[in-house]
This record gives structure tokens, sequence and C-alpha cells, in this order.
């Protein structure tokens, strides 16, 4: 299930902010919100996103680099929600 | 513990090698900690308590890196509150640390959450009482600004994680986290994060945290000798502003004094390094932003960042009803609105008063719409992002750095806006668009252009990364690059080197070298005894800092009833037999107006008498009845010169706070009744400057000008009370020396028309500063106008300052300051005693044509 969660997250990344970029360079624990791939907008984008594809809810203290620095990060958070 | 075999430099820690660093890396950077010290010591960065503070940081680094992991923290607690005792001494200390442990402690009583946020704002409602002086309280003044910066957003971000974070701290994380060490020194810190502050403890290689430390620390030191460049050398007062080389001038200058803020903020971040807090970057090179939203991510990040947390998530995600660009564009407004009143908060506590400036307003909402057009723009075309370095053509750069071009002059009017003591001082800046163009007007623009595009180069970088993910030789580079400043910065400092390299180099390392207020703060701080003018740059001036530690209820002349309007042109007079109790002694008026004994108006017999004007040092602000240098003065004549050849002498303290020499002619006037053997003149500095002020000042309101020269003086600048400030000031300039020399010329000749001896003094003030510009054309004006000159500019030189002054805000003398101006002119009089008191005896009234 994690595999999925994190293909369909990755794809989305990949799609949304960084269109053109080669997949093998977003590697699981790439920093997204260190790195300054995902801004405030860029994060509150994936957000909407992954409550509507996963049916989860997020709160505003989950939308930082605790939670959502890494592609590890996502999915572990989206895994605990969905449990 | 230290393993001394196994860690390599440089590498990313293991679970078992968490904060060990190996004796190599420790002298290494032991080594760099020292010639750091060294060059806090040769720049006087920041204060002394501030090398102070440096040295119990790095000598206690030394020790923390020695320690088990588990009683680092305890140590850097202990090392922190050590800290705050040596800068504010054991009982203000005490009272800081035991009033932070009651607000920790209300986080953590066992109730609901509703409830510690009510006694929360029911505890930081009592102390704003306090600190507005509504409720009296223990401790000295002192401990505010600290207090303040140390709780007051801290505890927001605090409370706000123990209500969402699932793993609390521990009792060590949150004391280290609110009296951290270097604060103690500092009214404006950073917003440091609760969260980031425990997650990025000892998160790499302790060696190579430690290094970055160092480097933030010699990066800040290197952004405070900039500003100071900028602050002591390009920095223009409105009323300066001629031409758009100057315009240009001003609004780069203007801007570049943040170099302050960054510097103090790269100082703080490393020192908390060294105590394995891998904190983010502060700034990250703002002056390349090249968007509105990209100057507000890569500006004060911290600041950023606990907006974003605090308050533009939280009403993001409850506007999600909405959508997106609605919610996003009123959050981002929101977080703008925050951003201003959070500022005025702050300035509450360091400063106690509130502030409301319509700059303020207007500034926070354009850059939040701003931020709201670049963000909309942003969400409807995307901003290019990469993984991987980007391959750079120099067509990019130039677009890149046109943009940031763009931004950084938008972002210098918009600052320039800002930080304007008025809006008409602002508008008036402008009219030098309309002055004489040179090649000058292009200095500016191409070293801003320069330095723009030399930093949008790409280049190698290990700003902020882990040992892992850092490539060698970029990490090899910036050691390098740390070291020659160091080293560089430290040979430059040293005396011979730079005073070799002729005069002007050495005047100007000097320059560098000293922490003090420039020419204009130097005025300001001047013109604040006299105006109460407080409306300094808000958050990144000396000046502010200054102010920052003056007490609240410090003797404010307006507000203790002890001058009065007159509706003439001097405006003000002394109120007659005024009589107040203040901090320093008994205030009392005599029935004529001065602070002084009830003299009758007319000289008994025999009586040597002199008037001495001037303004708030010779009426004794500051000091008790009796105190004043001219009371000093008049008992010293009286025990010396009983008889010889007068039985009496009087001074007459005819002294009014804030009078400008223009004042003084009204003063003279007054003092012809009381028949004086002499009329002393005491001038304190810049008497031309103060003088034009005075003349814009009654234009301005529309007071009558008595004087038929300065009348013409006006007309001739063509000044009427529409035109604002900073334009009468410009329109003046010319006349500077006609003004004063009218002045000087008026007070000598209405001396001599009743027989006194026109007397002019020159008494300096306690600093170096802007009152030495104007000195020795002042000093040829007297002598012009006849005046016998007693100049004691050299008065406090080979003193000791800090004892001949009231306080670091207030350069009014002391008692002892009182007592060396009464014995060095007793001196002078006693050098000139025959054409000063003798002469008196015989002289007669002149009739002047």
């Amino acid at each position: 299930m994690e595999d999925g969660i994190k293909e369909t997250i990755k794809k989305y990344i990949l799609d949304e902010f960084l269109p053109g970029e080669d997949p093998n360079n977003l590697t699981d624990d790439t920093p997204l919100i260190s790195g300054g791939i995902l801004d405030s907008i860029a994060t509150l984008k994936l957000v909407m996103f992954m409550e509507e594809r996963f049916g989860i809810t997020l709160a505003a203290h989950e939308a930082d680099k605790e939670h959502l620095d890494t592609l590890t990060d996502i999915v572990r958070l989206v895994s605990e929600k969905k449990s | 513990m230290m393993n001394k075999t196994t860690q390599t430099i440089g590498k990313s820690p293991t679970a078992t090698d968490v904060g060990i660093v190996s004796i190599q890396g420790l002298l290494i950077i032991s080594a760099q900690l020292a010639l750091l010290l060294l060059l806090f010591r040769q720049f006087q960065i920041e204060s002394a308590a501030f090398l102070r503070l440096a040295i119990l940081a790095f000598g206690g680094f030394v020790i923390h890196a020695l320690l088990p992991l588990r009683l680092r923290l305890p140590f850097f607690t202990t090392l922190s509150l050590a800290g705050i005792g040596i800068v504010l001494g054991f009982v203000n200390g005490a009272w800081l640390v035991g009033i932070g442990l009651v607000l920790i402690g209300i986080c953590h009583i066992p109730t609901s959450f509703k409830i510690r946020a009510t006694l929360l704002l029911l505890a930081g409602g009592i102390l704003m009482l306090q600190r507005a002086r509504l409720i009296p309280f223990p401790w000295s003044e002192a401990i505010w600004p600290i207090l303040g910066s140390m709780f007051m957003f801290r505890l927001i971000v605090y409370f706000y994680d123990l209500r969402h974070d699932k793993t609390s701290g521990t009792f060590w994380q949150s004391l280290s986290y609110f009296f951290m060490l270097p604060n103690a020194c500092f009214p404006l810190y950073p917003v440091i994060d609760y969260k980031v502050f425990r997650r990025n403890y000892y998160d790499d290689d302790a060696y190579r945290i430690y290094q970055v430390g160092v480097d933030w620390m010699v990066r800040g030191v290197v952004h405070l000798i900039l500003y100071r460049l900028v602050y002591y050398h390009f920095t223009l007062a409105p009323f300066e502003i001629m031409t758009p080389a100057a315009l240009s001038q001003y609004l780069v200058s203007n801007f570049l004094l943040y170099l302050r803020v960054s510097g103090l903020f790269h100082l703080i971040i490393g020192m908390l390094y060294l105590f394995g807090f891998r904190m983010p970057e502060t700034h990250n090179r703002y002056l390349l932003a090249s968007s509105f939203t990209d100057f507000w991510r890569r500006i004060n990040i911290y600041w950023k960042d606990f907006m974003q947390k605090v308050f533009y998530y939280p009403a993001i995600f409850k506007l999600r009803g909405l959508s997106t660009t609605k919610a996003l564009v009123i959050a981002t407004l929101y977080v703008f609105v925050m951003t201003w009143f959070l500022h005025a908060y702050q300035w509450f506590w360091l400063r106690g008063t509130m502030l409301f400036v319509l700059q303020d307003i207007l500034f926070w909402t354009i850059l939040g719409l701003l931020v709201v057009v670049n963000s909309l723009y942003e969400i409807r075309f995307g901003r290019k992002r990469s993984l991987v370095k980007p391959v750079q053509t120099w067509r990019n750069v130039a677009a890149l750095s046109l943009k940031s071009y763009a931004t950084f002059w938008f972002i210098c009017v918009l600052w320039s806006f800002w930080t304007a003591e008025s809006l008409t001082d602002w508008r008036s800046i402008w009219s030098a668009l309309g002055g004489k163009y040179s090649w000058e007007v292009l200095i500016f623009p191409l070293i801003v252009l320069a330095v723009i595009v030399l930093g949008n180069i790409p280049r190698d970088s290990v700003r902020n990364i882990k040992a892992s993910k850092s490539d060698p030789k970029a990490w090899g580079r910036e050691r390098l690059a740390t070291v020659a400043i160091l080293v560089g910065l430290i040979g430059v400092s040293i005396e011979w080197m730079h005073t070799s390299l002729g005069p002007e180099v050495a005047t100007f390392v000097h320059s560098l070298r000293s922490g003090r207020l420039s020419r204009l703060d130097t005025a300001k701080l001047e013109r604040g005894y006299y105006e109460s003018l407080l409306s300094v740059d808000r958050f990144n001036s000396q000046l502010w800092e200054v102010y920052s530690q003056k007490p609240a209820n410090w003797l404010d002349v307006e507000n203790a009833n002890l001058k009065r309007f007159t509706g003439r042109f001097a405006q003000m007079e002394l109120v007659p037999s005024f009589m107040s109790v203040s901090k320093w002694g008994t205030i009392s008026i005599n029935r004529w107006g001065m602070r002084d004994q009830d003299y009758s108006e007319a000289p008994a017999s025999n009586t040597y008498r002199a008037v001495v004007l001037g303004a708030s040092s010779v009426m004794g602000w500051g000091v008790g009845d009796g105190e004043t240098f001219e009371a000093l003065l008049e008992v010293r004549m009286n025990q010396e010169y009983r008889g010889k050849p007068f039985d009496r002498y009087e001074l007459l303290n005819a002294g009014v706070p804030g009078y400008q020499p223009p004042q003084q002619l009204e003063a003279v006037d007054k003092a012809l009744k009381f028949k004086p053997n002499a009329i002393m003149f005491v001038a304190t500095g810049r008497e031309i400057n103060r003088s034009l002020s005075y003349i814009a000042e009654v234009v301005r309101k529309g007071i009558k000008i008595p004087y038929e020269p300065l009348a013409e003086v006006v007309h001739k600048a063509g000044i009427t009370s529409d035109t604002d400030e900073a334009t009468a000031l410009k329109k003046l300039q010319p006349f500077g020396r006609e003004v004063l020399t009218f002045v000087y010329g008026y007070v000598a000749d209405q001396s001599r028309r009743i027989g006194a001896v026109p007397v002019w003094v020159f008494l300096p003030q306690a600093r170096e500063g802007v009152w030495q510009e104007e000195v020795p054309e002042t000093i040829a004006i007297a002598r012009s106008a006849g005046f016998q000159i007693i100049d004691l500019q050299d008065l406090f030189k080979g003193h000791d300052i800090s004892s001949l002054r009231l306080a670091a805000w207030d350069d009014h003398p002391t008692q002892k300051g009182h007592r060396l101006i009464a014995d060095r002119l007793f001196d002078a009089i006693q050098a000139n005693r025959s054409s000063i008191v003798d002469a008196a005896k015989d002289m007669q009234p002149v009739r002047l044509q």
C-alpha cells in the first residue's frame, strides 16, 4: 500500500512542481521543503491533493518539515492518517 | 565523550557517535574561535557585554564538546543563565529568570489548554501593565527588553507546539529554548522555532555543525562591518538630498542598514551552532531576491516561518471552504496585518510605548498586496524548480539579474518610505530628481548591478547542507574563505598595518573598527532631547537600541510642566515659580523664569552680574538645584574673587531646555533688564543647522518672525508654512552662515548696548560626533561678532565619559560633569579675568548704529 501512495505522491510532485525533471532525481529522502521545492503555496496544493486523493484530513500544524519534507515523511503521514 | 580514534572530520554521525568530535577537530574549531574573539575585540563588535558573553560561550564550548551528550543541555542551560547574570547582574538576572519560569510553568499546569491559555494571557496582561508603568514592579527597567525578546514570540511558538506536537520537549530543552545563551545581549532576536530547535539538535556531524557556526559568525561580522561602512559613510538625511546621485545613495544606503539585523542574526545563530543546535539559515542572500515573494522568503526567514506556522496555515486551513485563490489572498493579507501588529507589539515590549505609525501600516499593506499579486502569478504560471543544479547560461544570469535588479530598487523605494520620519519627508526626497545630473548618478546603480550579477553567477555552495550531502571541494573552499576572512580582517585591524597605508586609510579603518552612532543618528539623538523626536527608524537602527534602553519615565520636560507657551518668536519659556522634585533632585524656577536663586531685578551696588544664556545643559537637565555649573561657578567666583574688584558675584541662569540659537534673541532682550556686566552665550554645537531647523519650524507653524534679517532670509529661501520640513531645510541651507551671523551679532550688540561684556562659551557634547562639524565656522562667526571666546572643545578629553554623562541615550552632564565644566570655566575666566571681569568695572553702555 505504501508503494502505491509513494508513487502517487511522487507523480503528483513531478507533474505539478517539477515538470521535465528526471524521476530518478526525486528520491525518498530528497528534501522538499528545506530544499525549496515545496514553498507555502506548493505545500498547500500538495495538502489539498493528498486530502482529495486519499480521503484524509490534515491539520494546519502538519503542513511542516516534520511531516512533509521527504517522500518518506509524506507516505508515513498518509499511512498513519489512513489507518 | 570524545572518541579519539574512529571519528573522522566532516562525516555524518551514526547513532553511536552523535555529538562526538575528534581532538583534531576540537583544536581546529577552538583556534578559529580564538581568532574570532580577537576579531570581536578589534572591531568592537556590539558591546563590551557581548565580548564577555562571547568569552563565556567560547570557553563553555570546549567544556560542552567534551561532556557526555546527556549532560550537554543542562550545561548549556547553566551557561545561558550565567550569561544572563553577567549581562544583567545577579539580582536583575534572578528576576528575569524567575518571571520566565512562572511563564513556562503556566504552560505546563496539568489542566486544559483553554485554562492555561487564559492564565498566560492574564500573566502577560499584568506584565504589559507593568511594562507600561501602570503597575509598579520591583525589578530594574533594564530587564524588560531582554525579557520581552525571550518570551514575546517564543512563548507563542512554544505553546503552539505544546498543543500540537506529539513529542513534548524535556525540562532542559524548555529552559535552554527560552534562556538561550546569546539572548542576554540582544533585544532583537530571531524567532526560533521550538520544534526545529529540538529536532535539529546534533542531527549532523558535530565537527561540521561547529564549523558552520564559526562560518556564520564570521559572516555576521562581515555583515556588521559592511553595515558600518554604509552607516558611517553613506547615509544621508532627507534635507541633504539635492541631486539624483544623492537620491540613489540615500535609497541604497537606507536599505543596506538592514545588514545590521542580518549580521546580528548570523552571530546569534552561529553561536547556537557551537552547542549543537543546527538551525536553518536566518537570511538567504536577500539582496538577490528576484520577486516580492522571493524577497519575503529570503529576508528574515525565521519570521516568515513563524508567521506561516502560527497564522498563515491555520488561517488557510480554516478557509478551506473557499476557493484556493480566495483563501490564499485572505490568509496572506492576514499574515501582513499580523506582521504589522506584532512589530508594534515587539516595540511595546522593547520600548514600553506603542508604535502606531502610518508608514508602518502602509508599508506592510503595500508589501502584503505585492506578495499576494506575486503569489497569484505563481499559482497561475508556476515557479521554476529543479532538483539538480540547472545549466546556467549568461542569458539566464542576465535575465535573473534584471529581475533581481528591478526588485532591489523597488524594495529600496519601499524601504525608504517605511523608514522615513514622515510622509512629507519621504515626498521631499523625490524633488532631487529635478536636480543636477552628473556621472556620479551612475555610481550606486552600477555598484548594485555588479553585486547582483556576481551574486547570481552560479557557484557550488554548501549552505546549510548536511555533511553527507556536501561536496568536499566546496566544503574545503568555504573553510579556506572563513580563515582567510578572519586573518585578513584581524590583519587590517592592527594599528601599524593600517596606519602604514596612509592617514586616509587609517582613518577609514578606524571608523569601521569603532561601534558608535553615525553623524545622523547623533544629530537625531540630540534632537530627541529637545523635540521629543522618537520616530527613529523602527527596527534596524543603533539609535533605536539606544532608545530601547531609555526608561519610559526618563525626565521629560514637556510632561513635567516645566515650560509654557508664550505665543512669541521663542515659543516657550520656563514657568516662573515652578518647583518639582525629579529623579535628579529639586528643580526650582524663580519668579523671573530662571532656574536660579530669587535675585532682585537690579543688582546691588558693587555686584558683578552675568546672565548665562543656553539650553538644557545650562539649565541643568539631570542635576538638582545648586548643582549646575552656573551655580558652582558662582560659588567659586564668590570664594576666589570677593572684593577683587566686586563685593559679590551673581550668575543668572537663563538656560531653557530645547532653546536653539535664534530663541536666544528673545532671551538676550529679557536679560537686559537685569543689568548684567556680562552676557555669557553657551553654544553646544551644530549652531548653524540648529538655527536653520528653528527657522523652518517657526515658518511651518506660521509664527511671526520679528527680526527683519531673518524674515528676509525666509523670503529669499522661498519657504512658506506649506513647505515641508525637509524641503525647507534644503532651501535654507545656503543661508546658514547668514542666519547665525545675525543671531550672534544681535546678542553681542545688545550686550554692548548696555555696557555688558559679550562672552561666547563653547561647551562640547560628551561623545564625539556631529557637533564637531561646524565648530571652526561657528567660532569664527562668534569672534567676528565681537564675543570674548572661551573654547572648551577639549573638555571631556581624557575623562571617563560614562561618569560625566547621564546615560547612553542622554549626553547631558552629570553632577561630576557640571563640576568639571565649572572648574574649566573658572580657569578660562581666570585666564581672561581682566577682559571679562575687571573690565566690567569701567565698562559703559555703547550707542550702536
